[in-house]
């Protein structure tokens, strides 16, 4: 999975004797990173198929091979980004395993607003310019984002009072989040989306801890 | 012969065909989306002319930011009537009451609901910046009517509008548009429980 920095790895000129699949796998994974580089510069209107071959130094005919349009290759754009997010919340969470449930999200929580903060051209293709791209990109975002609501209510625990919290809840946990980071991130405040952390762990905590156990969690760690 | 027609004003003869073509926009952006929503069918099925439509709106984008605009405001009277009652100190009641107006009009209009809620963010630069104006809105005004204490997250506000925002998006996307109203006791809870705290951070 590529890393969506601002360097672009490149074949050899010429012949190289690499297998026309490998090439071909290459050339996609090039595309799809040249997508989303070319939309953190110039947003989703002035992101043509143009810029797109030239940023992955693949010829347009070449782009027409992997993609039929923009949008096509906007949408494996959009899902790669996803899975590299995906990879790196449920790898925090493994990693915090024999944790409890509030270590978990807190570890879940860190891991997605470090990586985020990291590569900007991510954040932005997942959670600003990437909505605005119309309503295949807008679908895949909101399942993108409920995939995530599993994960939350994995072990969580009944609030204090009894009654479990409704499933709604852990969705509006995690819409709202996913919101609160879109705002910053279209802000151009990406870089400091760590800094958020203490309050998205809290809010996520609250619906099952209650606030005040919730801040109890937070302060401590 | 036949009896002479009333004589409606003009002004409400223009009121009310606008009024047909930003409802026509409306069912049509939730029948089809707001791409294949096209004028010669918005004009059909709001019974004007052409001409009348383009004395009225710019175009199709210009008809959509009205008809959100109408959407809103008209979702905006429900709250406030509902909040009117209620003693201004009596912050809880008054987000409950505004959120069973606000669940109360999407259930009865869920086009209008749509077209806000679910077009509108992917109808075009306008119409995005347009929601996102709207949704800066409620944050403020939540921000504004909530307590004050200290401790409280900063973005609590932001997280919280964009939470209920993301529910009834949700209800409206799905059609269970009639199931709306059920959600108050659990967004009500959502909303106004991390006021309630006593601690700091």
């Amino acid at each position: 999975m590529p890393q969506f920095d601002a360097e672009m790895d490149r074949l050899p000129r010429g012949r190289h004797g690499l297998s026309p699949e490998f090439v071909a796998r290459n050339q996609r994974e090039r595309l799809i990173t040249a997508l989303i580089l070319t939309l953190d510069e110039v947003g989703y209107q002035k992101t043509t198929v143009s810029l797109i071959g030239a940023r992955a130094a693949v010829s347009k005919s070449d782009f027409y091979k992997h993609f039929r349009s923009k949008d096509e290759c906007f949408l494996a754009a959009y899902e790669a980004a996803v899975e590299r997010v995906r990879a790196v919340v449920l790898e925090a969470c493994a990693g915090a395993g024999s944790v409890d449930w509030p270590g978990r999200v807190r570890a879940a929580i860190v891991a997605l607003l470090e990586l985020l903060a990291a590569e900007p051209p991510l954040a932005g293709i997942l959670l600003a310019e990437g909505l605005r791209a119309g309503r295949d990109i807008h679908e895949r975002y909101r399942s993108a984002i409920e995939s995530f609501v599993p994960l939350l209510r994995e072990g969580a625990p009944d609030p204090p009072g009894g009654e479990p919290a409704p499933p709604a809840i852990d969705e509006a946990v995690v819409g709202g989040i996913a919101s609160l980071l879109g705002r910053r991130v279209a802000a151009g405040e990406t870089a400091s989306l760590t800094a958020l952390a203490p309050d998205v762990l809290e809010f996520a905590l609250a619906p099952h801890l209650g606030t005040e156990g919730a801040r109890r969690i937070v302060s401590a760690g | 012969m036949s009896a002479a027609r009333p004589q409606l004003s003009q002004d409400f003869v223009a009121a009310h065909k606008r009024r047909r073509m930003i409802d026509a926009m409306s069912e049509l952006c939730a029948e089809r989306g707001y791409e294949a929503a096209k004028i010669a069918d918005v004009v059909r099925h709001a019974h004007v002319a052409r001409k009348t439509l383009y004395d009225n709106f710019t175009g199709k984008e210009d008809l959509f930011l009205a008809a959100f605009d109408t959407a809103l405001a008209d979702a905006e009277v429900e709250i406030a009537a509902a909040c009117a009652g209620l003693p201004p100190t009596a912050w809880e009641a008054r987000t409950e009451a505004a959120l069973r107006a606000l669940l109360g009009f999407i259930a009865a209009h869920p086009a209008a609901a749509r077209l806000a809620l679910v077009e509108a963010p992917t109808a075009g630069p306008a119409a995005a910046a347009r929601y996102d104006a709207a949704i800066d809105g409620f944050i403020a005004r939540l921000r504004d009517a909530a307590p004050t204490a200290p401790g409280r997250p900063t973005t609590l506000e932001e997280a919280l509008v964009g939470g209920t925002v993301w529910i009834m998006h949700r209800q409206v996307r799905r059609g269970d548009i009639a199931k709306a109203p059920a959600l108050l006791p659990e967004l009500t809870e959502f909303i106004v429980s991390p006021y309630r705290s006593v601690g700091k951070r």
